[in-house]
């Protein structure tokens, strides 16, 4: 186990270094100064170059590289806007938190949700429960979430005023707003990978009920609590993984979901970034994101290393 | 396989039921609609980059500018130039050289100090310093210098005739206390500009990606203005958001509604709605003259004709665009009926022109546009043009881009065509300055260059009274209409919606919101 968490580790490390270059690469890529951003339309070329110059980004990129490297890993600063002059370790202390809540909340209720309804899809095939369970996957999957982000901004905020129609509401400003706020985007955001997770555990928990060793279990007079954890534990070991792929996922799916429900969090402060050619932020935020997505996977790693011994004894 | 022993199906079910209601958590909650309170709530579609007027590029931004900072002069509501921090519009000088201005008396910064003389100086001057990079020098580089003639009483002077330097200063100027941009630093005035304004608003507070915040001037010049105790700008970018914020009340007034649904949205309950042509918003379609096929002018007046600009004013952009052929609103002083008829929509003669050039053939190009909308979506006007100029035998590769390419390349002269929503401060020479004169910032967008409009601008610089100058921009007109650098298309509305309470809002003519007159209901 500590072997196969070590060798991941260093996987997810490397990994975090090339994402870091390549973005460095792609964000510089763009034809234009964000000068023109800052200084606006009219500005001249040889005030472009000052700004390039003073800002450091005449330099070769592995040198900008180099230096935005360093100041990270010696300092933790990943360093100050040049086009809003803010600083990157406020605004993810700003972001990060409001966009990790909604993710974290729609993946909890996704999983949940889905794995209970996968599981009573499987137990109960081919019955009314089978039938809705799966039509629901269907749906959640089929249905766009900015879509069903209009639809029900429309039906329970314009027309019912059952929820705010967006914005994100502190939960120092009370927790019933603050829950009322999140509610529809946490809601839309886990819809998808609620489909998503529910069919993957309905079909692995067939294919272990279906199992030779199931039936022996079965016929050798396991209890009903039992059995089910014994076969849900089997059939997880799919499921944890495409959860921990969803949930760094839900971090792409918040751009579009913050964008609508007009949330100042991280995915939106990434759009803005980008629209702004703000390379910074841009940086902060997909490093953040990557970061994120990385520890979920290592997560699901170890998780499915516990859940199956055999995998931590072949690494 | 049925699975019955142990857990029963009730309990399941309950878990299953239990999990599947806490996605709806607070859902039985009624919302609390924004109460008729002292905030008047904004909301805009972009992120601001900055607070700071002289390095302000976005038109709809410059709402937070103008509150917090005046001018000498402002533009108001109806596009008419009028005296603000000034006592009276300005004493130009018979060699055109120096606008002298008789300052207010009674006018304080947010931080208490007096405005004078010595402030006005100041500003200008910090301005006016290369070294201080504001990005909107180059429109000033004809002043010369402030003198002050009294604590209140300024005279700017110039190095040559340039009339529309008033105009400009209403949009990308400010005046702010004297030593305080070197006192307080640049940051300040880009992020957190308390203290340094005269106007009804003074900064509170900036989120970024949600709001900015100013709260009501006590001490404000105008004494029963503004009727707001705060207001808030909030940056709300989807349309489709935007809309249901003003139908539930959480903001009380929005620029840019979708197109489409303008007309509908201002006959809802609560909801109020005006649209007004501007004076600076071009729709056009720009060429490259130094490229084939716009190298040739039978060819550019070929698509001059072939464009139905009818339809696209009331089919495609719903009634906010005012259509015009020509550099000039139908409804500004400075308008060329013949000239613009000389433009009509006609494809028999857009055939004729095109075979009196040396693509008689027919030629294809590539016409760029924004991906993502700026000011108005032009997506569906590029389709539409590109059936319009299949009809006489041109054909059009469309290409989407996002502005961090369209800008650069259009700028740089490195394109073929463009389709693009423009804005410039709400007079006649901005744009055709910028355009059609040598060395200017967007020298290269078309790159034609004609002596007789050299000529004719220098005309137009060293004069103010609009009569002396209707002749010249008749024949600037004509002279546009008949080379055709670009096609115009004509010129979009600034549009509002707004809830009921908020009483004697008017749409700008120059875009920006003005929120200082508003009463709140």
């Amino acid at each position: 186990m500590g072997s196969l968490f070590l060798r991941r580790l260093g996987f997810s490390i490397f990994a975090l270094l090339i994402v870091s270059l390549l973005l460095f690469v792609l964000t510089r890529s763009i034809p234009d100064s964000p000068a023109r951003i800052v200084l606006g339309d009219e500005a001249t070329d040889a005030q472009i170059a000052e700004f390039d110059r003073e800002h450091g980004l005449d330099l070769p990129i592995v040198a900008q590289y180099g230096i935005w490297l360093e100041t990270l890993a010696l300092t933790g600063d990943f360093g100050r806007s040049f086009t809003t002059s803010l600083e990157m370790n406020e605004q993810i202390a700003d972001t990060f938190p409001v966009t990790m809540e909604i993710v974290f909340i729609a993946f909890i209720v996704a999983t949940i949700v889905s794995v209970a309804l996968g599981a009573l899809s499987a137990f109960y095939r081919d019955s009314v429960v089978d039938y809705a369970a799966r039509l629901i996957a269907v749906l959640g999957v089929s249905i766009p979430g900015f879509w069903l982000a209009l639809i029900l901004i429309l039906a329970f905020a314009v027309e019912r005023s059952w929820f705010p129609p967006g914005g994100y509401t502190s939960i120092s400003e009370g927790l019933v707003p603050h829950l009322r706020s999140i509610a529809l985007p946490c809601f839309c955001l886990s819809i998808f990978y609620l489909a998503v997770i529910t069919r993957m555990t309905r079909s692995s928990l067939l294919e272990v009920l279906n199992q030779d060793y199931m039936r022996t279990a079965r016929a050798s007079g396991l209890s009903g609590r039992r059995y089910l954890v014994y076969a849900m534990r089997n059939a997880l070991l799919p499921v944890v993984t495409i959860a921990g792929v969803s949930f760094g996922h839900m971090f792409g799916w918040a751009l579009i979901i913050e964008q609508i429900f007009n949330i100042g969090g991280m995915s939106r402060a990434l759009l803005t970034a980008i629209n702004q050619r703000d390379y910074f932020m841009v940086q902060t935020v997909v490093m953040m994101f990557t970061i994120v997505f990385v520890l979920a996977n290592l997560v699901a790693d170890m998780i499915n290393a516990w859940l199956n011994p055999r995998l931590a004894a072949a690494s | 396989m049925r699975f019955t022993d142990g857990v029963d199906r009730r309990t399941m079910l309950k878990i299953g039921a239990a999990a599947s209601m806490a996605t709806l958590a607070g859902s039985w909650v009624r919302n609390a609609k924004a109460t008729a309170d002292g905030t008047l709530t904004v909301a805009l579609t972009d992120n601001p980059v900055t607070c700071d007027p002289i390095n302000m590029s976005s038109h709809d931004s410059m709402i937070i500018s103008q509150t917090i900072w005046e001018n000498l002069l402002e533009f108001d509501v109806d596009g008419v130039l009028k005296p603000q921090l000034a006592q009276a519009l300005p004493e130009v000088s018979a060699d055109k050289l120096v606008y002298t201005f008789d300052l207010r008396d009674d006018v304080v910064f947010h931080n208490g100090q007096p405005m004078t003389a010595e402030d006005v100086k100041y500003s200008f001057e910090y301005m006016l310093d290369p070294a201080h990079k504001a990005s909107r020098r180059p429109i000033f580089n004809r002043l010369s210098h402030v003198e002050i003639d009294s604590p209140h009483r300024v005279r700017v002077v110039l190095k040559e005739p340039y009339s529309p330097w008033v105009y400009f200063l209403t949009k990308h100027m400010g005046i702010w206390p004297k030593g305080s941009r070197d006192e307080l630093g640049e940051d300040h005035f880009k992020m957190s500009p308390a203290g340094v304004g005269t106007g009804p608003g003074m900064f509170e507070e900036w989120k970024p990606n949600d709001y900015v915040s100013l709260v009501r001037n006590p001490n404000y010049w105008q004494k029963d203005k503004p009727s707001w105790d705060r207001l808030v700008v909030k940056i709300v970018p989807e349309d489709a958001s935007r809309v249901a914020y003003l139908l539930t009340g959480d903001i009380d007034l929005m620029g840019a509604p979708p197109a489409r649904d303008f007309a509908a949205l201002k006959k809802r309950d609560g909801v109020e709605g005006e649209t007004r042509g501007t004076f600076g918003g071009w729709t056009v379609f720009l060429m490259n003259n130094k490229r084939p096929p716009f190298d040739d002018v039978n060819f550019r007046k070929a698509l001059a004709h072939a464009v139905d600009r009818e339809t696209i004013a009331k089919r495609i952009y719903y009634g906010l665009v005012e259509k015009s052929a020509i550099p000039a609103p139908a409804s500004s002083w400075w308008f060329n009926a013949e000239a613009d008829k000389s433009l009509d929509y006609d494809l028999d003669k857009a055939k004729f022109y095109l075979k009196k050039s040396k693509y008689a053939e027919g030629a294809k190009f590539e016409l760029m546009t924004n991906a993502v909308p700026y000011l108005l979506d032009a997506k569906d006007c590029v389709v539409f043009l590109q059936s319009e100029f299949a009809k006489i035998g041109v054909t059009v590769d469309l290409r989407l881009a996002e502005r961090a390419v369209i800008s650069p390349a259009m700028l740089k002269g490195n394109y073929e065509a463009m389709f693009r929503n423009i804005m410039s401060p709400g007079e006649a020479t901005y744009f055709l300055s910028q355009n059609f004169l040598p060395d200017q910032f967007m020298s290269k967008v078309s790159g034609f260059q004609h002596p007789r409009v050299v000529e004719l601008m220098k005309i137009v610089f060293a004069e103010n009274e609009q009569d002396k100058l209707k002749p010249v921009f008749d024949e600037l007109m004509q002279l546009l209409a008949d080379e055709s650098p670009f096609v115009w298309v004509g010129y979009f509305n600034a549009t509002n919606l707004w809830r009921e309470r908020v009483k004697d809002f008017k749409a700008s003519r120059g875009l920006t919101m003005n929120v200082r007159d508003v009463a709140l209901g």
